[in-house]
């Protein structure tokens, strides 16, 4: 709580003492209504604006604060005074009950869970007569007494304003406490606030409890203040309302709740002339608030007014690892989902000091093995340790006190937290105790750490500013520095140089290699070969979820398992009979195209050409831009410059529908089949954009050409093996007649027999006249039956021509493993 | 005796439960929202079939055919205005949006329809009665199970056998996928929401003959219905129809074993007790979530 | 331009702000304001606005006639309770405090007629009741006290009730069917006294229902099989007529003696053909042989509003009604109370000079410091509907 919310809290209390004073009883009651839904407002800002949850049943708890206040001073002549926190109290531990079945659940079933628990309340508060005087409710409820003297309507009210003024300043300190922006970056990302040891049920119990309390305790002025209450002083549509409190005013701010509740309790106060057609009218300014101001009313100023100065961080000596970090060892881990061995047997050690990488093609179980390691998975054989700790099986947010800090494939920021606040939560470790409700997170030691460690990742940016709004390269070095925050002994990264350009590459990899100098164990998952191969000390080899190879980097760019596992192995038996025939006219044309995702460029200037009956292939590692380019081409990435043209007409821009239908259809990588759906419903979803004369014959054609899937026609396809999964998505493309088609990876996770007969369809439909743009990192066989090809690295096409003269280039060697330095 | 009468009360009022819960399935699968205000859409149905057949003096299937256009492009209004703007910027304010939505038509049907709820004229569906099991039933409370459940064959025949309804599948597994079908995914989702409140309006129309014709009839079917969709596990639509006729059931069999006190208290709660061991429902499938 | 609609949007919710602000400072000019808080919108509007008309033709005619207090005239000041006690008791104070109505007239909803009570007693503002029948209402033991009612009371009909099933049924066992609200719980009170207090009857079974409740077999199923031999109903049209269906469904003939709640809104419309099977208890008719009151007043209701052209128009004639005449009656109080002032007035209305000839009776100091109702068991009459016309059976 800085000067500045002192000094608002003066104004709001010297305005509202001001206007208390000029207003009949009527006004006072009015105004002291919106005070204390304004009080529900608050409460429910810490669950709507922190945690991310919705709660449709709040009344509940504003019914049980006043049911307690009106049970205990009418029926056994208790004070008000005591009454109202036994009132609070109660609500809150009613809340975290009620959270218990709320916390599995999400979405439109917590909605449901609290809107049956407001139901509930107020129908068992009918319904216990002898306690609740059933629905006459509570009459004669009396005025809080103080120094002898009972409240009248305005002291009432000079009550509400200090529970407003003190639910304020509890939620302010709240929100700028370690409680509060824990909640923030479990909303922000589950996954991440685990990797940073929080438990969120302990969290969201902690959320829904504190929210209730502040419901239970305006209730209970409420309910002194009417002087009477029954069930139907608690329906469900207020609930609705006060929602629309913290919506309206702008959730996560402070002061939303406060204006929404003004708002909303005195808006309609203001048209009451139109006696019954105000609620019309009340929805229909809902709905435009709603759309002209998404952030809510004080998201909409705080939109207007400038932005703060921006700070970089302060460099300062920094401690990143611990004096002795412990060794990673991982033995003989294996895990199976639904049948498929995703990991089976593998076993390794990472070094304090040493930089240790996982590779493999896609799909190889890297990932997995990652996700084991972080508790995210638990493994059903073997065991991961560090140093002496034993953590299999535990959760991740155990994994992660325990000291391992891992990073993202997708960087998995606390979007909505400023960068600092990214690191500050992560020195919590995961704990936050009682007192440090009102306790600031942000201490000037912790602050200067942060700041060191940013500086120290190299992060030069505004310190203060808002994670999710960072460029791609500083989120990599926030998520590493976060990652450092946390002093853990090993780091796990995954994929950290997805989607940077080669300057930024460098600069991380030149941060692993000092974060290993430091002490650290890193553990690094990684498709830029380059990168890996230039700051490895020990590289591991996966594929198909067995560890192939182990050793130097050295070691394995001269393994011919290795690169047979990368390349595959080109099979002459596909080769066109015929010599390449002249090629005829160009189908698809592609013209300086680029593509980026955020600020990250993908593709560079592509140039490309298609000829109607060709095969052509586009090979690359692993974040060459393949996939990319893919996507650009067939409309579900919007590229960002270039020319797509298909016979003559142009195609950039078109939406993904409308580029299928004209005739460019792409196989995806992954099959994408739709699983629940039967094979021969998904080869007649193909014709859904173009549908053939004959629909029947057509799918009858496709069976026939594929007749491993015509036993299976009428099997879920997500029940077929990957192999049979990859032909029917073939299947599903050919059946649109496509005046070219594209394939996406067709031999991703496939084993090496399921490949070859693969290549063979693909040769047969290439002498069955077909055109087809093929992008495969099984560059052999893509080489072996294509008749012109590109070699993609970096954005850019680095090679193209005939399969010899790309073989004879020696561009993919290079492409695939990285220049040997 | 009273169990039997209990059972046929139970299965007309879960079969109409379950068509509006249909309606809430249909747009959750497809877009992973809902018209909160589904109850509206209900009312809208019987008031613009009754106002088309008394007020207008017009023919019963005519006005029938006017109800389900009326909610069907409601359904359409609802999700244009209410739920795809506040989808496009990723806000889940399209929940409120789709409440304040609801309460505008409610007014504007209260001021345009009248105050007072009216009475649709009985048909031989509802003034007369046969015999079941020695128990006097009336044709339309038989009617609305079979239509309810007719439609939810027909729904599933749609789903499996039509390319519209097989698209529509299509884009509940996959939009990316869908969309390189060719498959309009917006069309989709508008679909899905004129296909919820067709249902809406179904359900409002079938039940009107027995209830009466307000413009808050629809308030509390909404949120039964709601309950409904949620306890059947929103992503299966045999589901939504089953958790429909069993809330129904247990409804009228709590009413008639125990006596009527206790009946909201005790569906309700078993809502949230069967919501707290079947996080997704009785008859759901776990999302698989990925890292 | 986006930001541009921001800004503007919030100019204009900071107007409306301070315009609420100051209507606060508004003073009271030169007519008599006359306060309505009823249920305007809702399951409840019809009874809202039979109340209004009521009122507004005892206004009509009392403006026409020169007004009161040396020509002021009678305004009537309206708000919607939404049918909730919360709601209903921020309008009163609006009205009290804002508008500085003289007196005001309440609803239909006895739980928010209750929650007025304490608020018309501090304030010293006469609150009237011509619909709201809950016992409480009146007897509300304060003193002075400052709410009237011209209308049933709960107590009193609870006892009618009982005693009709038995001499006009022969019934001697009975069941309950009561709305699961507080006018249902107040009568289950009353009604239970009342069957304590009549040896002939006995009560063999309570069931309540929603408002949104479609089939009451279930209920009705548990009562028959109970032995009941006539049920006595407690609740509003809507939710009447649907027993009445689930009855005729299950072919039970049991007799019904019903509170008022089901004289408005369209009863024998939605109950259909068993409608005149449901007798209910009236303060008035406007079918039948009518008196010059009865008249002069359905021909002013069809002169002024559109949608009526006889007594069948009528809609929920008990609020109009009592209306009626409690306005006149209040009208009769500030002239002799000779001001505005609230305790006089009260005073006036407790101590009425000469008769009334009103709509219902005729009045002869109607009120006194210990009753504040202004009918009694006499007053009330049992009906039933005979097509759409309300016809009585005794």
């Amino acid at each position: 709580m800085t000067l500045k919310h002192l000094l608002g809290g003066v104004l709001i209390a010297a305005v509202a003492i001001a206007v208390i004073g000029q207003s009949n009883a009527y006004l006072v009651y009015v105004l002291s209504m919106a005070g204390l839904t304004a009080v529900v407002g608050i409460g429910l800002n810490i669950l709507v604006g922190l945690t991310g949850q919705i709660s449709l049943g709040h009344v509940g708890f504003y019914a049980i604060g006043a049911y307690t206040v009106g049970i205990l001073t009418v029926s056994h002549g208790i004070s008000f005074w005591l009454a109202l926190p036994l009132g609070g109290v109660l609500a809150g531990l009613t809340g975290a009950l009620v959270s218990i079945p709320a916390l599995r659940v999400r979405g439109p079933y917590l909605a449901m869970v609290t809107i049956a628990f407001g139901f509930i309340v107020e129908q068992g508060a009918a319904e216990m007569e002898g306690l609740t005087g059933g629905w006459n409710g509570i009459l004669g409820i009396m005025p809080p007494v103080l120094f002898g003297t009972m409240f009248g309507p305005t002291e009432i009210a000079y009550l509400v304003l200090v529970l407003m003024l003190a639910a304020l300043a509890f939620y302010t300190l709240f929100s700028a406490s370690p409680w509060g922006k824990a909640l923030r970056a479990l909303r922000d990302s589950e996954v991440a606030a685990q990797s940073i040891g929080f438990n969120p049920v302990l969290l969201r119990c902690a959320a829904f409890a504190v929210s209730a309390v502040f419901a239970g305790l305006a209730g209970g002025v409420y309910a002194a203040m009417s002087g009477f209450i029954s069930p139907e002083s608690f329906p469900f549509f207020e609930s609705i309302m006060f929602l629309l409190v913290v919506m309206i005013g702008g959730a996560d701010t402070i002061l939303g709740p406060v204006i929404g509740a003004f708002l909303i309790v005195l808006l309609p106060e203001a048209f009451s002339w139109l006696a019954e057609y105000r609620l019309l009218l009340v929805a229909a300014l809902l709905l435009v608030v709603l759309r002209l101001a998404p952030g809510g009313i004080v998201g909409a100023v705080t939109g207007l007014l400038p932005a703060a100065k921006a700070r970089t961080a302060t460099a300062a000596a920094v401690e990143v690892a611990p004096s002795s970090a412990r060794p990673l060892v991982v033995d003989a881990i294996a895990i199976t989902f639904g049948g498929v061995k995703a990991v089976q047997g593998v076993s390794f050690r990472a070094e304090p000091g040493k930089v240790t990488s996982i590779i493999g093609p896609n799909g190889a179980g890297k990932t997995t093995a990652l996700n084991i390691v972080a508790g995210y998975y638990s493994p059903d054989k073997g065991n991961v340790r560090l140093g002496d700790t034993d953590l299999t099986g535990r959760r991740s947010h155990r994994v992660a006190r325990a000291g391992i800090a891992r990073t993202y494939q997708t960087t998995q920021l606390f979007e909505h937290m400023s960068v600092i606040d990214n690191l500050m939560i992560a020195m919590k470790h995961g704990r936050v105790g009682g007192v440090e409700t009102v306790l600031p997170l942000a201490t000037t030691a912790r602050r200067r750490r942060a700041e060191a460690l940013l500086a120290f990742t190299g992060y030069s940016g505004d310190v203060e500013r808002t994670a999710g709004t960072l460029p791609h390269v500083d989120k990599r070095l926030v998520e590493i520095a976060r990652a450092l925050a946390f002093r853990p002994d090993v780091v796990l990264l995954d994929e950290p140089a997805a989607g940077l350009s080669e300057d930024d590459t460098q600069r991380v990899g030149t941060l692993l290699k000092r974060l290993a100098d430091e002490g650290l164990t890193i553990v690094l998952i990684e498709h830029d070969m380059p990168l890996v191969m230039g700051i490895s000390d020990h590289i591991l080899v996966l594929d198909q979820g067995v560890k192939i190879a182990e050793g130097t980097p050295a070691a394995i760019r001269e393994n011919p398992a290795v690169l047979k596992a990368y390349l595959g192995e080109g099979a002459s038996a596909v080769r066109r009979a015929a010599p390449a025939k002249v090629p005829g006219d160009v189908t698809l044309m592609v013209a300086n195209l680029s593509a980026s995702y955020g600020a990250s460029e993908v593709l560079r200037g592509i140039d490309l050409k298609v000829s109607k009956g060709e095969l052509v292939a586009v090979l690359g590692a692993n974040g060459a831009g393949k996939s990319t380019l893919m996507r650009a081409l067939s409309g579900l990435h919007r590229p960002v410059g270039g020319q797509i043209q298909l016979a003559g007409d142009h195609l950039e821009g078109e939406s993904a529908d409308r580029i299928a239908r004209r005739g460019l259809v792409l196989v995806p990588e992954g099959r994408q089949v739709f699983g629940q759906l039967s094979v021969v419903q998904n080869i007649k979803l193909g014709a859904y954009g173009r549908p053939p004369a004959d629909l029947s014959a057509a799918v009858d054609e496709m069976l026939t050409r594929f007749p491993r899937l015509r036993e299976r026609q009428n099997q879920p396809a997500g029940l077929l093996s990957g192999g049979e999964q990859q032909m029917l998505a073939i299947a599903r493309g050919l059946i649109a007649r496509p005046t070219v088609l594209l394939l996406d990876e067709p031999s991703l996770g496939l084993a090496p027999k399921l490949i070859e007969e693969l290549y063979a369809i693909l040769a047969a439909l290439r002498d069955d006249g077909a055109t087809i743009l093929l992008v495969d990192q099984m560059a052999d066989m893509a080489l072996s039956i294509a008749d012109r090809a590109y070699v993609l690295s970096g954005g850019v096409f680095v090679a193209s021509g005939t399969p010899d003269a790309v073989r004879a280039s020696h561009t993919l060697e290079d492409a695939y493993l990285g220049a040997a330095s | 005796m009273l169990i039997l009468s209990a059972l046929v009360t139970g299965l007309g009022l879960g079969a109409m439960y379950g068509l509006l819960a249909l309606g809430f399935y249909v747009t959750y699968v497809v877009s992973n929202t809902v018209n909160f205000a589904q109850g509206s859409t209900m009312m809208l149905g019987a008031v613009v079939t009754f106002s088309v057949w008394v007020t207008f003096g017009l023919p019963v299937p005519l006005a029938i055919l006017a109800g389900l256009f009326a909610s069907t492009l409601w359904g359409l209004v609802v999700e244009r205005v209410a739920v795809r703007p506040f989808v496009r910027r990723g806000s889940e304010a399209w929940l409120m949006a789709t409440v304040a939505l609801g309460l505008l038509i409610d007014n504007i049907v209260l001021f345009t329809f009248g105050r007072d709820p009216r009475g649709m004229p009985p048909t031989p569906l509802t003034s007369s009665t046969f015999q079941l099991f020695g128990l006097n039933v009336q044709p339309q409370q038989v009617l609305i199970p079979v239509v309810g459940l007719t439609l939810a064959v027909l729904l599933t025949l749609f789903f499996r056998r039509t390319r519209h309804g097989l698209a529509m599948m299509a884009v509940v597994q996959n939009q990316a996928a869908a969309r390189l079908m060719g498959i309009n995914v917006s069309m989709v989702v508008s679909g899905a929401f004129a296909l919820s409140g067709f249902f809406a309006g179904v359900a409002g129309i079938l039940i009107a003959p027995l209830f009466t014709v307000s413009s808050t009839m629809g308030t509390m079917f909404g949120i039964k219905a709601f309950a409904v969709a949620i306890l059947g596990g929103i992503t299966n639509p045999w589901g939504v129809m089953c958790a429909g006729l069993l809330y129904g059931i247990a409804e009228a069999l709590i009413t008639a074993l125990f006596g009527s006190t206790y009946t909201q208290i005790s569906t309700f709660g078993l809502v949230i007790v069967a919501l707290a061991l079947r996080p997704d429902g009785l008859f759901g499938t776990r999302e698989v979530k990925k890292v | 331009m986006r930001s541009f609609i921001r800004t503007r949007m919030l100019t204009a919710l900071a107007g409306v702000g301070i315009a609420a602000l100051s209507a606060g400072l508004a003073a009271a000019a030169d007519p008599i304001k006359i306060g309505h808080v009823a249920a305007l919108s809702g399951a409840s509007a019809q009874s809202g606005e039979a109340i209004t008309r009521g009122l507004m033709v005892a206004i009509d005619e009392i403006n026409a006639a020169g007004g009161l207090l040396d020509g002021r005239m009678l305004e009537l000041v309206q708000r919607d309770d939404e049918s909730r006690p919360p709601r209903g008791l921020i309008a009163a104070r609006e009205l009290i405090f804002n508008e500085e109505v003289t007196a005001f007239f309440g609803g239909i909803d006895s739980p928010v007629g209750l929650a007025i009570v304490p608020l018309a007693n501090q304030t010293e503002t006469p609150f009237i009741a011509v619909w709201a029948a809950a016992t409480g209402i009146t007897r509300n033991g304060a003193d002075p006290n400052f709410v009237f009612r011209v209308s049933a009371i709960d107590a009193l009909v609870d006892v009618k009730l009982i005693d009709y099933a038995n001499t006009k049924f022969g019934a001697s066992k009975v069941g309950l069917m009561l709305i699961n609200n507080p006018w249902g719980e107040s009568n289950e009170r009353g009604l239970t006294a009342a069957d304590d207090a009549n040896d002939a009857v006995e009560i063999v079974g309570i069931e309540t229902f929603e408002n949104a409740d479609v089939d009451m077999t279930p209920q009705l199923t548990r009562l028959r099989d109970a032995g009941a031999e006539a049920i006595i109903l407690v609740t509003n049209t809507p939710p009447g007529a649907q027993m009445m269906k689930s009855r005729e469904r299950m072919g039970w003939d049991a007799p019904v003696v019903s509170h008022w709640g089901i004289a408005g809104g369209r009863f024998p419309e939605l109950a259909g053909p068993t409608a005149p099977d449901a007798h209910f208890i009236q303060t008035y008719s406007f079918h039948g042989e009518q008196g010059p009151v009865g008249e002069k007043v359905i021909s002013m209701l069809a002169e002024k509003y559109d949608d009526v052209e006889d007594a069948g128009d009528i809609m929920a004639p008990v609020g109009t009604a009592n209306a009626y005449d409690a306005m006149h009656l209040l009208a009769l109080a500030i002239t002799q109370a000779g001001s505005t002032d609230g305790d006089a007035i009260r005073q006036a209305l407790e101590d009425l000079d000469g008769t009334y000839e009103g709509l219902i009776k005729t009045y002869e100091k109607p009120f006194s410091a210990e009753n504040h109702d202004a009918l009694g068991p006499d007053d009330y009459i049992m009906v039933h509907y005979e097509g759409d016309e309300v016809v009585p059976t005794e």
